[in-house]
């Protein structure tokens, strides 16, 4: 690869060992694709282990050590950067959630610290998998990101360029301000090779918002590792739909970058997001489609809830309004916990709107900055979620799991919270 | 015995190193696909499902996984469960960050499917300066 003399001066530890590691890692990605320069970044979102990523027992300490090492001589990061939510809550949501004194007591030793120390590296605190909604890029921009629904929506919605980053590659990024012009970043592998659209028997106008997700997971079921274009679908679709849609083929299907015909900026017809060139292949999602996906999904044979976890990615406004609606002068039953997670930007209007005491005074907990998908997987019994993403975290989808799924929209959820029970035909 | 050298290409020069091949015809993760605390595939309807990549050779098309998954591969060397090397078809990013934070010899990019040709229990050589595998079996 061709450096620059700044990328060289990175790469011979004279910025630091943790601006030459970055270097290594991104001139080796760079080699491993045959890229032959760097480009510069505009943003970095990032995914620290001694944060988000199960910050206790032995990796935690590990994930200590390895940001030590990531970032050792690093005084400043290269371009803004904002990242992941924290693992966990730990004054209002950890004890329910099946976490011990002592393990919460480890995770506030670990991800307390590492937080600070991000933050004061200028790190923004977005503490969310929906950083765009802080920091949006533009239009051809590079960035680098360590978050699945935040690479496509980057991609896909503002027309950046970004590829599947990883916790690792994405603070290398950050650190140095540069990216190997591989994957995404280039032209010729941006364009669609599957279409994607509804059957005749499929009404996408009655959606809620969950069947956008069991829509996006039998879309990922077809196109595999292709790049997919969506056609069809309404250029009305909401930021909280698209949310939905995005977020659960962005994590099974491994993709950078889908279209959607009329919102893409890349996408203004579906002759341009194909390139000009004839699909592979064309798929039609049925409405037996969209039912496999929650039966996919729904690992769970008994009706009690124990758990009932919204949040992945975090509620949005239109989602806070349902839920206060449904849960308005009712009470979440007391077999079961409900945790609305969120971040800490929608959180303060949700307070200004009563949303948040609506839920308070109904015997539920709202938290910002952490990460339902990946704390929720300590808790054992049924936990109900709108969010197919979640229910892939909690279970991998398998009925061998410590702790079972019922997947249904928001509305459903928050019934079955005031119940005690799902109800199969609501 | 039967003998054969095959060429690709390394992402570090890290010496040779010889082992026993574990083969995985899928893709691997190593975050939630493996258990990192033994260092054995555990991902349901996984093709190598049961197989244990401790101190091994693995051989597989590519790495997979989320943004985490360079995390998984960090704590499986961390847990001394990683294997030896890695010979693999495409160096997929998350696995390649991995292999470069522990420093794992990687050699891929050849000219046949790994998968096809080397298979469980082979004698590999993995001569990491020059992307070079030697692949014996009993």
């Amino acid at each position: 690869m061709k450096l620059n003399d700044q990328e060289k001066r990175m790469l011979s530890g004279e910025e630091g060992a943790g601006a030459r590691k970055a270097m290594e890692i991104l001139i080796a990605k760079g080699e491993a694709e045959g890229a032959e320069k760097m480009v510069n970044i505009s943003y970095a979102h990032l995914m620290p282990a001694d944060t988000m990523f199960f910050p206790y027992g032995r990796q935690g300490e590990w994930s200590r050590e390895l940001t030590g090492s990531l970032t050792e001589g690093v005084t400043h990061l290269k371009v803004p950067t904002t990242m992941e939510p924290k693992f966990c809550d730990l004054e209002k949501a950890a004890h329910k959630m099946e976490f011990s004194n002592d393990t919460i007591e480890e995770m506030k030793s670990i991800m307390n610290p590492a937080s600070k120390y991000f933050e004061n590296l200028g790190v923004i605190p977005s503490y969310t998998a929906l950083p765009f909604t802080i920091y949006p890029t533009k239009f051809g921009q590079h960035v680098s990101i360590a978050e699945s629904i935040a690479i496509l929506w980057a991609n896909t919605v503002f027309g950046s360029r970004c590829e599947r980053d990883d916790g690792v590659t994405s603070l290398a990024a950050a650190i140095t301000g540069v990216y190997p012009e591989i994957g995404a970043h280039l032209q010729k592998n941006r364009y669609a090779e599957v279409v994607i659209r509804p059957a005749n028997n499929v009404d996408i106008a009655s959606f809620n918002y969950t069947d956008w997700d069991a829509y996006s997971l039998a879309a990922s079921r077809k196109c595999k590792e292709k790049t997919p274009v969506f056609l069809g679908l309404p250029k009305e679709l909401s930021f909280t739909q698209m949310k939905h849609l995005l977020e659960v083929i962005a994590v099974e299907s491994g993709l950078a970058i889908m279209h959607i015909v009329g919102l893409t900026p890349e996408a203004n017809t579906l002759e341009e997001a194909l390139g000009n060139k004839k699909p592979v292949e064309e798929y039609e999602i049925t409405k037996s489609d969209i039912e496999e996906s929650y039966q996919i999904a729904t690992t769970a044979t008994e009706n009690p809830v124990n758990y009932v976890f919204l949040g992945c990615p975090h509620v949005t406004l239109p989602e806070f309004r349902i839920i206060a609606e449904t849960l308005e002068n009712k009470k979440v039953h007391p077999d079961v916990t409900l945790i609305v997670s969120t971040n800490r930007y929608y959180m303060l209007t949700a307070k200004d709107m009563g949303y948040v005491d609506v839920i308070e005074k109904a015997g539920g907990t709202v938290v910002q900055d952490m990460c339902i998908a990946f704390s929720g997987t300590q808790a054992t019994g049924t936990i109900a979620t709108d969010s197919i993403k979640a229910a892939f975290f909690y279970t991998g989808f398998s009925s061998d799991s410590n702790r079972k799924v019922r997947l249904g929209d928001i509305q459903k959820c928050i019934e079955a919270s005031i119940n005690g029970k799902w109800n199969e035909r609501s | 015995m039967k003998e054969k050298v095959i060429k690709g290409k390394t992402i570090k020069k890290l010496g040779i190193i010889e082992g026993e091949a574990v083969v995985s015809k899928d893709l691997v993760a190593f975050w939630g696909g493996t258990n990192w605390e033994t260092g054995e595939i555990v991902e349901v309807g996984h093709q190598a499902k049961g197989k244990n990549m401790a101190g091994k050779i693995l051989v597989c098309p590519a790495g997979k996984g989320g943004a985490g998954d360079t995390f998984g591969y960090y704590y499986l060397y961390k847990s001394k469960k990683a294997p030896k090397a890695i010979v693999c078809n495409r160096a997929q990013g998350t696995t390649l960050a991995g292999a470069l934070l522990t420093n794992t010899p990687m050699v891929y990019a050849f000219d046949d499917n790994v998968v096809n040709i080397i298979e469980d229990g082979d004698q590999i050589t993995v001569d990491s300066d020059n992307g070079k595998v030697t692949i014996r079996r009993k």
